[in-house]
C-alpha cells in the first residue's frame, strides 16, 4: 500500500475519534464554528496535561513518603499506600462527625501521622536493626492489618468527600480545570515547600538528614536516630494522608485503594530515583503525564498498567532513576 | 522404637496418611477442602523456595496462579487441547511471566521484586477482567473440563484429591532435591549474604531468577489444577488478597524448610472450615474466622516476622536443638 496523500490532521483525528467514541461530546465540534482543528487538538492535549499533572501531584506525595522512609530505614514501606487510604477515609469520617472540612482535614492528617508513628513503634522498631527483608515483611503484614481495620471501622462502601470549594470549573485557554484540581496543586506545592523548609532550615530536619546519610555518625553527634525513624514514618504517613484527602472529592475513596496507589507512588519514586525528594516529585509528575497521555491517545484501559510498565523499564534500563546521577547501583 | 527409627518412619507415615485419606473421609465437601489444601500447598512450596531459601518476597503469586488457571481454561476449552497439554502450557506460561518480571527486578540489590510483583498482580487482575474475549471478563470462564490423563478422566472427588496431592508430592520431592543439593546451598548462601555468596562463586542473579521462575511455574500448575477441579475461574479469585494468603502461609511455615510451609498451608486452609472438620465447633465460629480471614493473615505475618522470623520450621528446629543440648 502506498502512503498516498497525507490527510494530516483530519485523517488521524478522525481515526482517533472512531477509536474513542466515549469522548464524542468533545470531538463532535461542527466545522466552521470559528475554531480550527489545530486549536481543538491543542485544547485536548492541554486537558490531558492538566489531568496528568493532577494525578501526578498525588503520586508525588505518595512517592515522597516512600523516599523519606527509604532514606531512614533502607527498606520499602508497603504500608505507604494505606496511609493514602487512611487520609481519605478519616477525612470522610471526621466530616461525618460534623466537623468543618478544614478541621476534619487537619484532624485526618494528624491522625494518620499518629498511626504512622504507632505503626513504626509497634511493628518496625522491634526489628529495626535486622534484615531489611524483615522490615518489608512487617510493612506488608501491617498494610493488610490497616486495610482490614479500615474495612471493619468504615465499611466496604466507596465514600466521597465534599469538594473543598464549590463552583464551576475554571477555564484556561480551551481547557477546563476543576476547582479541586487547583486545591490539589496548591496543597501539594505547600506540602513540598514545607518539607523542603523542614529538611533544610530546622534542626529537626538536619537531624533527619544526618540519620539518613549515616546512622552511626548521626548518633555520635547526639541525634536520637531511632526517634528520627519514627518521625520519618509519621511524616510519610502525613504526606500520604494529604494526597488521600485532596483527591477524595474527585475520585471517591474506599478501604481497598491503598495497594494500587502504593504501586503508583513507588513507580514514581523509582522513576525519579529512590531516596531523593526532588526526584520523587519529578517522577510523580512525569508518571501522571505518561498515564494521562496513554489513556487519552492510546487506550484508557491501559492507564493502570502504565505505572507497572514504567517501574519494570526503569528497573531494567536505569535503576538509579531519571534524576539519579550516573552512579550505578552496585552490590 | 527409638527416636531415630521414628524420625525415619515419620515421612512414610505422613505420605501414607495423605494418600489413604480419601478411603476414610467419605464426605465430599471435606474431601474438596483437602483438595484445595493441596493446591495451596503446591503454590506455597514454590513461594517457600523463594522466600525461605532465597530471601525474596513475591506479592503476586495469585497472578501466576491466575495465568495458569486461564491458560488451562483457554487451552482445554477454546483450543480443545488434551488436558495434559493445557496443564503443561499453564506451567510454561506462568514461568515465562515469572522470567519477564524477575529479570529486571532481581538484577538489583534490595527488594524491588516485591513491589514489581505487587504491581504485576494488580496488572494481571486488570487483564483478567478486561481481556473479555479471551478470559470472559468479570463473568468468568466456565465449562472447564475435568483433568484427563490420556484416556483416564479424573472426575471423582477422591481421584481429584489424589491427582492434586500427587502433583504436590512430586513437586515437593523435586524441590527437596533442589534444596538439599548445590542450588539449595547457593540460595541459602544468598539469603545469608549476597556479597559473601558472590565471593564464593555463586551466580547470584542467575540463582534468584531461576528460583523465581520455578516458583512461578509451580503456581501456574496449581492454577491449572484449580481451574480443572472447580471448572470455573473468575478474576475475583486471583487478587492481592490471595497473594497475601499464600505469603502468610509461607511465612508461618518458616524459612529453610519445605515441610513447614506445607503444614502451614494445610493448617491455614483448614482453619476456615473448622466446623466441618471438628464436630464440636459451631458454624458461627467458622464464619467469624472467615470474616476476619485477612486480618488473621496480616497479623500472622507481622507476629511471625517480629517474634519467630524462621516460622514453624524454626521453632521445630529450636525445639530439637534444645533437646540435643
Amino acid at each position: 500500500m502506498t502512503p498516498g496523500p497525507v490527510d494530516w490532521p483530519g485523517g488521524r483525528a478522525a481515526l482517533r475519534r472512531r477509536r474513542r467514541p466515549w469522548r464524542n461530546d468533545q470531538t463532535t465540534r461542527r466545522p466552521g464554528d470559528g475554531r480550527g482543528r489545530g486549536t481543538h487538538e491543542l485544547d485536548e492535549l492541554l486537558q490531558f496535561l492538566i489531568a496528568g499533572l493532577k494525578n501526578g501531584s498525588i503520586y508525588a506525595l505518595v512517592a515522597l513518603g516512600f523516599t523519606i522512609v527509604f532514606a531512614a530505614t533502607g527498606a520499602i514501606n508497603f504500608a505507604q499506600g494505606e496511609f493514602f487510604m487512611l487520609g481519605g477515609m478519616l477525612g470522610v469520617f471526621f466530616t461525618e462527625l460534623g466537623l468543618p472540612l478544614a478541621v476534619a482535614a487537619l484532624a485526618a492528617i494528624a491522625a494518620t501521622a499518629a498511626i504512622g508513628a504507632v505503626f513504626e513503634l509497634l511493628a518496625v522498631r522491634p526489628i529495626a536493626d535486622g534484615d531489611p527483608l524483615r522490615i518489608i515483611m512487617v510493612t506488608i503484614g501491617g498494610a493488610v492489618v490497616l486495610r482490614q481495620l479500615a474495612l471493619h471501622l468504615f465499611g466496604p462502601d466507596e465514600r466521597a468527600l465534599a469538594a473543598f470549594t464549590q463552583g464551576s470549573s475554571l477555564k484556561l485557554l480551551g481547557a477546563a480545570i476543576e476547582r479541586q484540581t487547583v486545591w490539589i496543586w496548591a496543597l501539594t506545592a505547600l506540602a513540598v515547600v514545607a518539607l523542603a523548609l523542614l529538611y533544610r532550615r530546622t534542626t529537626f530536619g538536619r537531624a533527619m538528614r544526618a540519620t539518613s546519610i549515616r546512622r552511626d555518625a548521626a548518633r555520635l553527634v547526639g541525634v536520637n536516630a531511632s526517634a528520627m525513624v519514627t518521625a520519618s514514618f509519621a511524616l510519610a504517613a502525613a504526606l500520604g494522608a494529604v494526597g488521600g484527602l485532596v483527591v477524595a472529592p474527585l475520585t471517591q475513596t474506599a478501604f481497598g485503594v491503598g495497594a494500587g496507589m502504593g504501586v503508583k507512588g513507588f513507580a514514581a519514586a523509582i522513576l525519579g530515583g529512590l531516596g531523593n525528594p526532588v526526584a520523587a516529585v519529578g517522577g510523580g509528575l512525569i508518571l501522571g503525564l505518561l498515564e494521562s497521555l496513554t489513556a487519552g491517545y492510546v487506550n484508557p484501559s491501559y492507564k493502570d498498567g502504565v505505572a507497572v510498565v514504567v517501574m519494570l523499564v526503569v528497573l531494567f534500563v536505569r535503576p538509579q532513576g531519571l534524576f539519579g546521577g550516573s552512579g550505578r547501583v552496585k552490590v | 522404637m527409638n527416636a531415630r527409627t521414628l524420625r525415619a518412619l515419620a515421612p512414610l507415615v505422613i505420605v501414607a496418611v495423605v494418600a489413604l485419606l480419601p478411603l476414610f473421609v467419605t464426605d465430599r465437601f471435606l474431601l474438596k477442602v483437602f483438595t484445595f489444601a493441596g493446591i495451596n500447598a503446591l503454590v506455597v512450596i514454590g513461594l517457600a523456595l523463594l522466600f525461605g531459601h532465597a530471601g525474596q518476597v513475591s506479592l503476586g503469586h495469585a497472578a501466576f496462579v491466575g495465568i495458569g488457571a486461564y491458560t488451562c481454561a483457554v487451552c482445554t476449552v477454546t483450543f480443545e487441547w488434551p488436558w495434559l497439554l493445557g496443564f503443561a502450557a499453564a506451567g510454561a506460561l506462568a514461568a515465562l511471566g515469572g522470567l519477564v518480571l524477575a529479570l529486571p527486578s532481581l538484577r538489583l540489590k534490595g527488594h524491588y521484586l516485591a513491589m514489581a510483583t505487587l504491581g504485576f498482580g494488580e496488572l494481571m487482575t486488570l487483564a483478567f477482567r478486561e481481556a473479555e474475549p479471551v478470559t470472559g471478563g468479570v463473568d468468568g470462564f466456565g465449562g472447564i473440563p475435568f483433568p484427563a490423563l490420556g484416556p483416564f478422566e479424573v472426575d471423582t472427588a477422591a481421584s481429584l484429591y489424589w491427582l492434586v496431592w500427587a502433583v504436590a508430592g512430586l513437586s515437593l520431592l523435586a524441590l527437596f532435591n533442589v534444596t538439599s543439593l548445590r542450588p539449595g546451598r547457593a540460595m541459602r548462601a544468598l539469603h545469608g549474604s549476597e556479597p559473601g555468596a558472590q565471593a564464593c562463586g555463586v551466580d547470584i542473579v542467575g540463582v534468584k531468577v531461576r528460583t523465581f521462575v520455578v516458583s512461578a511455574l509451580l503456581a501456574g500448575l496449581a492454577g491449572a489444577l484449580y481451574a480443572s477441579v472447580v471448572g470455573f475461574v473468575s478474576p475475583s479469585v486471583f487478587t492481592l488478597a490471595a497473594s497475601v494468603t499464600f505469603l502468610a502461609m509461607a511465612v508461618l511455615g518458616g524459612t529453610r524448610s519445605l515441610a513447614g510451609p506445607i503444614a502451614a498451608a494445610v493448617l491455614l486452609t483448614l482453619l476456615q472450615y473448622l466446623d466441618a472438620l471438628i464436630p464440636g465447633i459451631p458454624r458461627e465460629t467458622a464464619q467469624t474466622i472467615q470474616t476476619y480471614q485477612e486480618d488473621i493473615y496480616g497479623i500472622t505475618i507481622v507476629l511471625v516476622v517480629i517474634f519467630a522470623p524462621s516460622g514453624l520450621a524454626g521453632l521445630w528446629r529450636r525445639r530439637k536443638g534444645g533437646e540435643a543440648a
